[in-house]
């Protein structure tokens, strides 16, 4: 107790002097009742979690009107001066087709954030408006979300273990332990293919960058790729693994196809050739979760002991080890959009948000049920688009055994929205955007797929219908897409 | 993504040691790398042209249309495009996209280098045997073709006295034997820098084609020039065994505070054997243009000089053949050579060791033993709520899951923009015996490279046939019309 004691009292001597306690009256008072709240929140220890709150404190620097660039966060204040130097030239007001046609989506939308931070930092000049006046530059973030389901698909004969959006959005594909997979397209909710011929049932899928193909690991052993567009299987199909495939990623150039197996390794395929290029001596159990870091560099596994392991994908090498304490059985793995934290779920209940670079939990997710099923989840945005947060919000998302869908704020680890609908337990959940619209989909053992879509709650705060594409895991998606060939929904706006 | 946790000793090293791996299709002949590194093309003897992938080192896509040897290949900025001079005469632009040819230029002789301007995909420069380099617009269908000079520029004669009739004979004749082996452009494209059969150097404004500084450096033929990535250092080499590094001036600042009369080309370093009298066969910049790397004639070593103090750092140990061009990676410590014999490219790169420090969180490195310090409370013995209840209180950081880190460098927003080849799952069944061929039911036999497969050049072959494998330089003379 001790020992807590002074943590906390060392936390606070080092939070004064921010800028926030010393600046106007107003904002001092504010962040008074703040720290007082938050201080009493932390000793009632007898909640499992943070409860929902209201208004989700802002401690960034850069929210401080303090015009004194010495309290702002160097490292911002460089990068913020850097985009000063070098505007990025999606500035421009009309696109020209040439121009922009090797551009994808995804720096177009990162630019952008990054151009709004920069307008943050310029308007800090401008004197500090009163609490009583308008409310202040960044607006609150929503407490809370509002998916509503929009289409639940019945087609699979035994439990959907997994279920992706194709990376434009404008397909879903699952597949179960029926060994089929249902290719679904998201507008109208029809079936569009079923792709036959796996011997067992399916575990993962995965859609090439390119949106071209959908690879999928099976019980079976092998790793099969069927064409979207033509509604045929790949002739070839990956051979190697000595047990069922756990989960498979592709690499963003959809050159690359990782796979974890049953048999504990992971293997890194070459997908022209079919061949394994490299196997990772992974885990001592089975591997469980993978997935690719958004520029390619870098995969993250995870496995039955416990461990989530990050390689580098050119050298083989593993870089990292993540554990907690009592080394729960770690299920399912997820790079953040920007790759900078890894979600890992464990057989504990528990969803964790760690920084691999310093091997440190960051956030702790709780609330759902899991202590049997390798649930799987990802990263989604909230909040209007046209409002620019100091941070960007966004929220993880799991299935939970209950049969709920269960979404969290990144920073305040309270719950957004407890999604209810599926009747058993929900297996995998996987965000995406359309037409400008944000969607989930959700999979589980009671042979549904359900189709969600954030609906405006308050008539007042109409959620625009063009927006830029700022939902993350999806200009992730978009980025190895084909600009050309494709019509992302970034750009889809800029024509209009 | 990876950097921030690697070995800063790793990244630190910046010239490879180890032959690592061996690219196999084919006989190949010519190598460069996209300007991200993320493909490595490979001209064939036979005219394939084979692009591989870096990452698995498969075969990303092969171009057909050329008919003899490739020459030289160059690469669009954004890497989607791909020219290539070959010895039947003919330079093709490729759209990577969707291996389509764009267009298709034909010279009056073999092509020695062609090279793409680097901002424009539609023009680029080409040097020819035995006969005069060309600046080609190929922005429409027919291409346009400009001769570039070759003589070097004479001091003019300064006013009043007039010219001996004799001398101006004397060096219209030397003129005339001077021919142009190798043409690129500087980095902004706005010059192109000639190397003549007589060692000179010259400066040619891209838009007038005429020279505007010439200089002699060498005592033989100029027969690579290379330029490195940032432009400001010129690779010179020379059959006069000689590799000379050269500190280009600023050509964007002619005619703000640079005279075309002032321009100075000044030899920085000579690289030589000067025991064995080395020739080298290819040489090139290292990425950050801190190396030079070069492969030799009769011997399978590449060596690597550093251009701080000139001095040679490594001989990378080759496979047990002569290599011919060699390239260096654009951001890896990392070099390809290919090799003349069986035409396999080899690659040299770092094998850094498995730290296992990374394989279990509590695992350190440390470099001799360290007594343990207990700390003070490590043996406290607290319920094991309050602990896990104190640690989710301590999560109260505001993570940004979302954005990118700025960009830092305009090679960053290069990759980000840069085109990728698409992934194509049937590369292998177009092409799987490349150098064998059905001739009947389970007969097959070896293709002979380059066999009639050019419907235009198909008479002409036939004659030269003998030439085509080997010798084929010397091939254009009896074939021009």
């Amino acid at each position: 107790m001790d020992h807590a004691q002074r943590t906390r009292s060392r936390r606070e001597e080092t939070r004064s002097p921010s800028p926030i306690d010393s600046s106007t009256d107003e904002l001092a008072a504010a962040s008074d009742h703040e720290e007082a709240q938050r201080r009493r929140q932390s000793w009632s220890h007898s909640k499992n979690f943070t409860p929902r709150r209201a208004n989700p404190k802002k401690r960034r620097f850069d929210d401080s009107e303090s015009p004194d660039e010495l309290t702002v966060d160097p490292e911002e204040y460089w990068s913020a001066s850097h985009n000063r130097r070098s505007p990025s030239p999606i500035n421009r007001p009309t696109p020209t087709e040439g121009s922009h046609e090797d551009r994808s989506g995804e720096s177009d939308e990162y630019a952008d954030n990054r151009v709004r931070n920069d307008m943050n930092d310029d308007r800090s000049d401008t004197p500090v408006p009163t609490a009583g006046a308008a409310p202040p530059p960044p607006p609150p973030k929503p407490d809370h979300l509002n998916y509503k389901e929009k289409y639940a698909l019945k087609a699979h004969l035994r439990g959907i273990s997994t279920v992706q959006f194709s990376p434009d959005c404008t397909m879903i594909a699952s597949g179960g332990s029926d060994a089929v997979i249902k290719v679904w397209d998201t507008l109208t909710g029809n079936l569009i293919y079923t792709f036959e011929g796996h011997l067992a049932g399916i575990s993962t899928l995965a859609w090439s960058p390119d949106g071209q193909w959908i690879a999928s690991g099976s019980d079976d052993k092998t790793i099969r790729l069927w064409n979207v567009s033509t509604g045929r299987a790949h002739t070839k199909s990956f051979i190697g693994h000595h047990n069922y495939v756990y989960q498979i990623a592709f690499a963003p150039k959809g050159n690359i196809l990782v796979s974890g197996s049953y048999d504990e390794a992971v293997f890194i395929w070459d997908v022209r050739r079919a061949r394994v290029m490299r196997s990772l001596p992974a885990h001592s159990d089975p591997v469980a979760g993978i997935d690719v870091v958004h520029d390619g560099t870098l995969i993250v596994s995870c496995a039955h002991d416990g461990l989530v392991r990050v390689w580098d994908t050119h050298s083989g090498q593993c870089l990292r080890t993540l554990v907690v304490e009592d080394n729960p059985a770690a299920t399912c793995v997820k790079f953040s959009p920007n790759g900078k934290y890894i979600l890992a779920w464990t057989l504990d209940g528990c969803v964790r948000m760690w920084n691999y670079v310093e091997s440190r939990v960051v956030k702790t997710f709780q609330g759902h049920v899991n202590n049997k099923y390798s649930l799987s989840g990802c990263f989604g945005m909230y909040g209007s688009p046209e409002v620019r947060y100091s941070t960007p919000p966004c929220f993880a998302v799991s299935g939970s055994e209950d049969g709920d869908i269960l979404c969290w704020d990144l920073v305040g680890k309270n719950i957004l929205q407890r999604i209810k609908g599926h009747t058993d337990a929900v297996l995998c959940v996987h965000t995406g955007k359309l037409n400008g619209k944000r969607l989930m989909v959700s999979c589980g053992l009671d042979l549904t797929v359900r189709l969600w879509e954030e609906v405006p709650e308050d008539t007042h705060e109409e959620i625009p219908q063009s927006i830029p594409n700022t939902d993350g895991d999806q200009a992730m998606a978009d980025a190895s897409l084909d600009p050309s060939a494709e019509i992302t929904p970034a750009q889809d706006v800029m024509m209009t | 993504m990876n950097l921030s946790l690697i070995d800063p000793f790793v990244l630190a090293q910046d010239y490879p040691d180890t032959l690592t791996e061996k690219l196999h299709s084919g006989h190949a002949t010519c190598l460069r790398f996209n300007h991200t590194g993320d493909y490595l093309a490979s001209g064939r003897v036979d005219g394939t042209v084979v692009i591989f992938d870096i990452e698995t080192n498969g075969v990303a896509r092969k171009l057909q249309g050329h008919t003899r040897q490739i020459q030289s290949i160059s690469w669009s900025r954004d890497g989607r495009y791909l020219l290539t001079s070959s010895q039947d005469w003919k330079c093709i632009l490729w759209d990577l996209k969707d291996g389509a040819r764009v267009r298709t230029v034909r010279f009056e002789a073999p092509v020695y280098i062609a090279e793409l301007h680097p901002f424009n995909h539609l023009l680029f420069v080409a040097s020819l045997f035995e006969d005069q380099p060309v600046l080609v617009d190929i922005s429409s269908p027919k291409p346009i073709k400009r001769i570039l000079p070759s003589a070097p520029l004479r001091p003019q004669p300064t006013g009043g006295e007039e010219l001996d009739p004799a001398v101006a004979a004397k060096q219209a004749a030397q003129d005339a034997k001077h021919s142009t082996c190798v043409t690129i452009f500087t980095a902004f494209g706005n010059h192109i820098i000639a190397g003549t059969s007589k060692g000179w150097i010259n400066i040619i404004e891209t838009e007038t084609c005429t020279t505007i500084h010439s200089v002699r450096l060498c005592n033989g033929v100029v027969i690579l020039l290379r330029l490195s990535s940032n432009g400001r250092d010129l690779l010179i080499n020379s059959s006069d065994r000689v590799i000379r590094t050269v500190l280009m001036p600023d050509l964007s600042q002619l005619g703000i505070d640079l005279e075309p009369s002032s321009i100075k080309l000044q030899v920085e370093h000579k690289f030589q054997d000067v025991v064995n009298r080395l020739s080298w066969n290819h040489v090139t910049f290292s990425s950050t243009g801190e190396f030079v790397t070069a492969t030799t004639y009769m011997n399978p070593d590449v060596y690597v000089w550093e251009r701080g103090h000139g001095s040679l750092v490594k001989i990378l140990e080759g496979p047990r053949e002569e290599l011919g061009v060699v390239e260096w990676h654009p951001s890896r410590p990392m070099v390809a050579a290919c090799g003349l014999e069986t035409g396999g490219i080899h690659t040299w790169s770092i094998i850094s060791p498995q730290k296992w420090s990374a394989l279990a969180p509590d695992f350190g490195e440390v470099e001799e033993n360290v007594e343990y310090l207990e700390r003070e409370d490590e043996f406290d013995v607290h319920p094991a709520e309050q602990v896990h209840q104190r640690r989710l209180d301590l999560e109260d950081e505001e993570p940004d899951a979302v954005t990118l880190d700025p960009v830092k460098s305009d090679a960053e927003i290069d990759a980000a923009r840069a085109f990728g080849v698409p992934v194509l799952l049937d590369i292998e069944d177009s092409d799987s015996g490349e150098d064998i061929i059905a001739v009947g039911p389970g007969t097959m036999r070896r293709r002979t490279p380059g066999a009639g497969r050019d419907p235009v050049n198909g008479d002409t072959d036939k004659e030269s046939r003998p030439a085509a494998n080997g010798v084929a330089r010397g091939a254009g003379r009896n074939r021009r019309r």
